[in-house]
């Protein structure tokens, strides 16, 4: 089924927050060390995207990403991938669980058709075939 | 397709805005790269991710960016604007 780029995809969210998992999606360049970086030399962008566990230590996470600041980032991943932040919201009961999934991808791209039609329903397929989201946070850098 | 509710936390709401997201949060005066705050800012971290889940089970209209203001964050930065289109 293709989207009209004029619809709202709104999908309801009809859980308690307290027993919901909740996935990050961030288009902020962020992966763990050992994954392999963005390609930043790519002036057409990447359009691959990298599956961050749900255990990983944060220290373990950068940034590859050449299109805006990420000085603070690279101090503490949370400002753009708040993973620790979400555990202390499961801790507080705020939320449920932190899902099995989550995406980094390196928001910058000249193949807008490529990352619309491809890498996004790409993400989308592996939040909800693996991750058991019931809600996604996105951000940006 | 079965779909997933998604909240965007967004710094730039005005170029955010015209991908029409179905619930969005604007921290005001986050510069870029600090989506949820400054580094080591745990409680604003805190508060303004449970803020964007909040959007999650409110009525807010689909398609809009709703802005927040943290005056934690102790800093303004104005955010990018989208650049005007020949007619």
């Amino acid at each position: 089924m293709a989207l009209s780029r004029k619809c709202v995809p709104f999908t309801p969210f009809d859980r308690e927050l307290a027993k919901s998992s909740i996935a990050i999606v961030t288009a902020g360049g962020v992966h763990m060390k050992e994954q392999e970086p963005f390609n930043i030399a790519d002036e057409l962008g990447d359009l691959t995207f990298r599956i961050i566990p749900p255990d990983v230590d944060s220290k373990n996470l950068m940034v590859t990403h050449h299109h805006y600041d990420h000085s603070d980032a690279d101090h503490d991943i949370n400002v753009v991938f708040p993973i620790d932040v979400l555990r202390d919201l499961v801790e507080e009961g705020f939320v449920g669980g932190v899902a099995r999934k989550h995406v980094g991808y390196m928001g910058y791209t000249m193949q807008l058709k490529a990352m619309y039609e491809g890498t996004a329903p790409e993400i989308a397929n592996e939040i909800d075939r693996g991750s058991r989201a019931d809600a996604v946070v996105l951000t940006g850098g | 397709m079965k779909g997933i509710p998604t909240v965007l936390i967004t710094v730039s709401p005005e170029v955010s805005g015209q991908m029409r997201p179905p619930r969005a949060l604007y921290p005001k005066g986050f510069k870029i790269g600090n989506s949820l705050g400054k580094p080591g800012m745990r409680e604003l971290q805190r508060k303004v991710l449970r803020d964007a889940l909040t959007l999650l089970t409110e009525n807010t209209r689909p398609g809009s960016v709703i802005t927040l203001e943290y005056p934690e964050y102790g800093d303004y930065f104005e955010p990018p604007k989208v650049r005007a289109e020949k007619q």
